[in-house]
Parts: C-alpha cells; sequence; structure tokens
C-alpha cells in the first residue's frame, strides 16, 4: 500500500496558516501604522489562493491553497480583533508604533507589557502581580 | 472548477474554530499540563492520515492533528490568561499522568 501525503499536506497547511495567523498578524499590527493596509492585503492574498484551489486541477496544490487561502481570510479579520487586544492590555502595545501610542493614552488597559511572558502559577494573579511578574523576567 | 480546496478549507476553519473551544475548556478543568499527550495525539493523527487512501478522510486527519499540535502549544498562554481573570479559572484541575515529571519540562509556546 502506498501512502496518501495529502493528509500530510493538509497539516502542513494547518499548521503553517495557523502559526501565521497567530505569531506573523500579530507582529504586522505592531509595526502597521494603519490596519486597513495588512486587512487589504491578507484579503487579497486569501481570495487570491482560494482561486487557485478552485482552478488547479492538482489535488495536493488545491488542498495547500484552500486551506491557507481561507486561513488568510480569517487573519484579515484577525488585524482588527488584534488591535481590539491591545486596547484592553491583552497585547502589548508597541509604542513607536504612532497608532498604538494612540490607544495607550486612550485606553486606560493597554500596556507595553506582554502579561503573557512567564510561567503558570496555578493560582489567579492580579494585574499590579502580573505586571510585576514579567517586569521580572525581563534582563 | 475543483471545489476539494475549498470545501476543505471551509471544514479546516471550522476545525481551528474548534480548536479555539477545547484549549479553553480543556486548559480550566485538565490544566496545561496535559500538553504532551496532545502534541503526541496530533503526530499521532498527522501519521495514521498517510495510510488512508481517501483523500477526504486524509485531509481532514491531517488537518486535525495539526490543529492538535498547534493547540499543545497554546495551553500554557491560556493558563496565564486564566490567572489573569480573561478567562474564568478553574482551581481543581484533573492532573495528567507523570504530571511531576512533566512540570520540570519547559512548555513549548510559539
Amino acid at each position: 500500500m502506498g501512502l496518501n501525503f495529502i493528509g500530510l499536506v493538509a497539516a502542513a497547511s494547518t499548521f503553517f496558516g495557523v502559526w501565521f495567523g497567530h505569531v506573523c498578524v500579530r507582529k504586522i499590527e505592531s509595526r502597521a501604522k494603519t490596519i486597513w493596509i495588512p486587512t487589504l492585503l491578507f484579503a487579497a492574498a486569501g481570495a487570491i489562493l482560494a482561486w487557485i484551489s478552485l482552478v488547479t486541477s492538482q489535488l495536493w496544490l488545491s488542498t495547500a491553497t484552500g486551506i491557507l487561502g481561507f486561513t488568510l481570510l480569517w487573519d484579515a479579520l484577525e488585524v482588527t480583533r488584534q488591535q481590539n487586544r491591545v486596547k484592553h492590555g491583552h497585547a502589548a502595545a508597541n509604542p513607536a508604533n504612532p497608532r498604538h501610542a494612540r490607544l495607550l493614552g486612550e485606553y486606560p488597559a493597554a500596556t507595553t507589557l506582554n502579561l503573557l511572558e512567564r510561567e503558570p502559577l496555578g493560582r489567579p494573579v492580579s494585574p499590579a502581580q502580573a505586571a510585576a511578574l514579567v517586569r521580572q523576567r525581563r534582563p | 472548477m475543483n471545489f476539494f480546496g475549498i470545501l476543505l478549507g471551509l471544514a479546516t476553519l471550522f476545525i481551528i474554530g474548534l480548536g479555539f473551544v477545547w484549549v479553553i475548556r480543556g486548559e480550566r478543568y485538565f490544566g496545561y499540563l496535559w500538553w504532551p499527550y496532545v502534541m503526541a495525539s496530533g503526530v499521532v493523527l498527522i501519521g495514521w492520515s498517510l495510510f488512508i487512501a481517501n483523500p477526504w478522510a486524509s485531509a481532514l486527519l491531517g488537518a486535525l492533528g495539526a490543529s492538535l499540535l498547534w493547540g499543545s502549544t497554546e495551553l500554557k498562554e491560556q493558563a496565564i490568561r486564566a490567572e489573569l481573570g480573561w478567562y474564568p479559572f478553574h482551581v481543581r484541575k484533573i492532573r495528567p499522568p507523570f504530571a511531576a515529571t512533566i512540570t520540570k519540562w519547559r512548555a513549548p509556546h510559539l
């Protein structure tokens, strides 16, 4: 019996798609001066990949572009969701970015600290403790 | 027109969406120390997909395996989010086998 690599292609596309959406969208949103440009680029790239998946006759290419296309379309929405996380202090603001600097002034919960940058303690932590724990880890 | 990729993309989006749910619920009641078991399950599913001839079954199993693999790296951050009060924190968690050993390992995060 021969091996079927479609599952592996689907797995790699899914993992890379989620990684890109999770890690790269954060970095791009943190640096972008306006969010509509990355949103538009993600939507366009997603639509192009989805179209390729429709017109190709190769199963592996249809698999990869179909999955990556839809994850990129979702990433277009994630850019706005990431900005909302920054507003609520759930993601670190970049003070060097004028858009984030404005958010830091407008939203009291916004912070330059990444409050997730530590090990779990196994108990609830107050906002002040959370900030102190993250500061302790910084060199 | 080849609708395989489009339909698979939609199904994968649903699998990824489910990933958010089980990571949140799983961490709440079981804790992040289950990550090696979740990671191993993901690897097993991806490996299993190689031996399935049906393209739909193979692709869906691969996507599900990748979602588990990703979820295993997300459990630690979810534990911190719950500690911060961004999600409900549940004190009594069902600990995994060999929890004492797993505690000594650095939980992965991407």
